[in-house]
This record gives structure tokens, C-alpha cells and sequence, in this order.
């Protein structure tokens, strides 16, 4: 066959006298079928291989002469192995979906921890204050809800990347793969910081809104400011996603 | 072959990437989907137990009205267990030449980042609803009209356990393997 290749000649990258000698196990009668053409397997001379003995300043050379930093870079195996997979079709367009759907899967972790965040601290504040003021506390809910708007978000974009995901009816880039992985961590650590804004401040608020009414206006304010935060990064979140049916041009 | 040297087109991730078998994302996704659900559960149930039985030293009346928070942390455990056994039926086994093919991978990357997305989302809305659970123990302990206002925000609380499995379960649909017969 023309493609059989013994195996001790695929050891242009390994000069190490060690590995040939284990290696040399394997060259009795062992072949080894690469993608690649012979010619790039040329080795100049093989100090192991050939059996004879020269003077050590010689042999140094021939030992140096496989390094594959001596050698052109067209004879060289490690820079031509990504073209070897390319030939046989890898472009890398296969691992994209990987990217995709961990876009999604950020998009939607990370802004449940917002929410989560927001309801969790805002409640113990509605919780604690509603001891002295009840008739307070079906008020002081905003927070709350306001959190839990953000899971919302998340799921929106969510929803979005992983239905865009569909490489039987469109085909599915790297690009594409980036472009969702960008969108999913934009919307979901924009919600995960807007979360533990609404957290704290919902906290402080309804606590301080049953010691004096008249900061409930302030505090619905700020919990608005916060929120504007995570509706930043759904924004962005969309605009990227829409980038991804966008790949190649050609 | 000879001629200009191109470093790789592809990126050197998808090259890792493409080493690793879609079988070990998914079973991984697998056990994080039921792992990490019942670990929020667990770490919820446990806040919420503990503040539980404390409060109700003074105020034993409490006890069976607020065992309610501690069910609604359970149940973020059981949206991890469906979500894990939807997964594995999705798992299926692919003849040895496919087992690299695009779908393959693809299938194996759905498997696994559903099973993320339902871990995760599960272990906040767990911690979440155990937060409170206890918030609500305490202050029913201290005046009983508070238990139905603070349990509207635990439901706020353990929505977001759903947005989990709805997700989860939209992307397991993603986790198509090739045919069996080439």
C-alpha cells in the first residue's frame, strides 16, 4: 500500500533516544497507516535505524538533524497536521453546537442566580420588617418580583439560542457557536449583577420603608435603576444572537 | 502537500473539543442534572429545617403550616430527578465509526449543557426557597398572618426551578444520534 508507513519513521517530532528504543518495539514488522504522503516522512539519516556507528560529533549531528526545529516547516509533521485534518474534512464546525448550547446553558444559570439572589435577600427583609409592619408587606413584594423578572430574561434568551441551535436545517458554524456563547454570558452575568443590586437594595429598602413611608417612591427608583441593568444585557444578548445566522458570507 | 503552512484554521478548543467523546459530556450532564438539583435541595431543606425547629420552640403551632417550605425545596430535587431520567432515555448507544460523527457530538453537547442548565437553575432555586422558608418560619412564628404573605414569595422563589426544567427539556430534544444503520 502507499500509505503504509513503517512506525519508526513517523518519529520525526521524537528524537529522544529513549522513546525510539521503546519505540523500536513497535518497528518489527508494525505498520502504521497515517493520512499524510510519504514524502514528508523523508528522514535525512537515522543514527538507530541504519546501524552504523559514526564518531560521536557525527552521530550528534544526525540526532540534530531530526529535530523538527532544523527542519523546513513544509517537512515538518506538527505544522502539517492541521491542514492533514482539514484534507479529511475537520474544520472544527462539528464542536461548534458545544459552544451554542453552553451559551444557552449560561444565559439561564446566571441570571436564575440573579433572581435568586433578589428573591432570597429582598424576602428576609419583607420577612423581618413584616413582624412589626403586616400590612406593609403585600407592598414590599417589588423587589421581589422585580427579581424574579430576571429569570425571564434569561429564559427568553435561553429559548432563543437553543432553537437557533438546528445544523440539519441551517449549518452551524464556529461563528455562529461564538456568536450564541457571547449572547448567553452577556444576558446571563448582566443578570447576575443586576440580581444582587436588587437583592441589597430591596432589602434596605423595605426594611427602611416600614420605618418611614414616604421612602417607598426612593426605593422603587432604585430598584428601576437596577433592573435597567439586566434589560442592558438582554439587549445585547439579542443583538448577538441575531449575529449568528450571519456566518459565512461566501 | 508542500507549499504555504497554514497553522490551523480551526480553532485549537474544537480540536480538544473533538477529542473527547460525546458519551462522557453526556453521562457528566447526567449526573450534574440530578447531583446539583438535589444538592439545592438538600442545602435549602437544611436552612429552612433548622430555622424551622428553632422558631417553633415558643410557637410549636408552626410546625405543620411551614412544612410546606420545606416540600417546595423537595420538589426542586424531583424537577432534577425527571429532567436526569429524560436525559437518559435520550442516551443511546451509536456503532463505533459514528461515534466522532457531527451529530454525535452535537448530541452529546445538548445532553450535557441540559443537564447543566437543569443542575444549576435547581441548586439556586434550592438555596433560594430555603432562604425563605426560614425568613417565613421565623415571622409566622412571631405573628400568623404573615405565613401566606411571605409564601408568595417563595413561590416567586421556586418558579425559577421551573424556568430550569423548561429549558432543560427544550434542549434535550436537541440530543438527536445518527440512525443506527449507515
Amino acid at each position: 500500500m502507499n500509505n503504509d508507513v513503517f512506525f519508526r519513521y513517523g518519529v520525526v517530532c521524537e528524537p529522544r533516544p529513549i522513546t525510539l528504543v521503546l519505540l523500536s518495539f513497535y518497528s518489527r514488522g508494525a505498520t502504521w497507516k497515517l493520512p499524510f504522503p510519504d514524502h514528508l516522512l523523508t528522514v535525512p539519516y537515522h543514527p538507530k535505524i541504519d546501524g552504523t556507528r559514526l564518531c560521536d560529533k557525527e552521530e550528534g549531528k544526525a540526532w540534530r538533524s531530526l529535530n523538527p526545529r532544523n527542519l523546513p516547516s513544509s517537512k515538518r509533521i506538527c505544522d502539517q497536521i492541521p491542514q492533514f485534518l482539514m484534507a479529511s474534512g475537520f474544520s472544527g464546525d462539528e464542536t461548534a453546537p458545544f459552544f451554542g448550547f453552553l451559551g444557552a446553558a449560561a444565559a439561564l444559570v446566571f441570571s436564575c442566580m440573579g433572581a435568586a439572589y433578589g428573591t432570597a435577600k429582598s424576602g428576609v427583609g419583607v420577612a423581618s420588617m413584616g413582624v412589626m409592619r403586616p400590612e406593609l408587606v403585600m407592598k414590599s413584594i417589588v423587589p421581589v418580583v422585580m427579581a424574579g423578572v430576571l429569570g425571564i430574561y434569561g429564559l427568553i434568551i435561553a429559548v432563543i439560542i437553543s432553537t437557533g441551535i438546528n445544523p440539519k436545517a441551517k449549518s452551524y458554524y464556529l461563528f455562529d457557536g461564538y456568536a450564541h456563547l457571547s449572547s448567553g454570558l452577556a444576558c446571563g452575568l448582566a443578570g447576575l449583577s443586576a440580581g444582587m443590586a436588587i437583592g441589597i437594595v430591596g432589602d434596605a429598602g423595605v426594611r427602611a420603608n416600614a420605618q418611614q413611608p414616604k421612602l417607598f417612591v426612593g426605593m422603587i427608583l432604585i430598584l428601576i435603576f437596577a433592573e435597567a441593568l439586566a434589560l442592558y444585557g438582554l439587549i445585547v444578548g439579542i443583538i448577538l444572537s441575531s449575529r449568528a445566522g450571519q456566518s459565512r458570507a461566501d | 502537500m508542500s507549499g504555504s503552512v497554514m497553522v490551523g484554521d480551526s480553532s485549537s478548543w474544537s480540536r480538544a473539543l473533538v477529542k473527547i467523546s460525546p458519551y462522557t459530556f453526556s453521562a457528566v450532564g447526567i449526573a450534574i442534572a440530578i447531583g446539583v438539583s438535589v444538592l439545592g435541595a438538600a442545602w435549602g431543606i437544611y436552612i429552612t429545617g433548622s430555622s424551622l425547629i428553632g422558631a417553633a420552640i415558643k410557637a410549636p403551632r408552626i410546625t405543620s403550616k411551614n412544612l410546606i417550605s420545606v416540600i417546595f425545596c423537595e420538589a426542586v430535587a424531583i424537577y432534577g430527578v425527571i429532567v436526569a431520567i429524560i436525559l437518559q432515555t435520550k442516551l443511546e448507544s451509536v456503532p463505533a465509526s459514528q461515534i466522532y460523527a457531527p451529530e454525535s457530538l452535537r448530541a452529546g453537547y445538548a445532553i450535557f449543557a441540559s443537564g447543566i442548565i437543569v443542575g444549576f437553575a435547581n441548586l439556586v432555586c434550592g438555596l433560594c426557597v430555603g432562604i425563605i422558608g426560614s425568613s417565613c418560619a421565623l415571622s409566622d412564628a412571631q405573628n400568623s398572618s404573615l405565613f401566606v404573605k411571605i409564601l408568595v414569595i417563595e413561590i416567586f422563589g421556586s418558579a425559577l426551578g421551573l424556568f430550569g426544567v423548561i429549558v432543560g427539556i427544550i434542549m434535550s430534544a436537541q440530543a438527536t444520534w445518527p440512525a443506527k444503520t449507515v
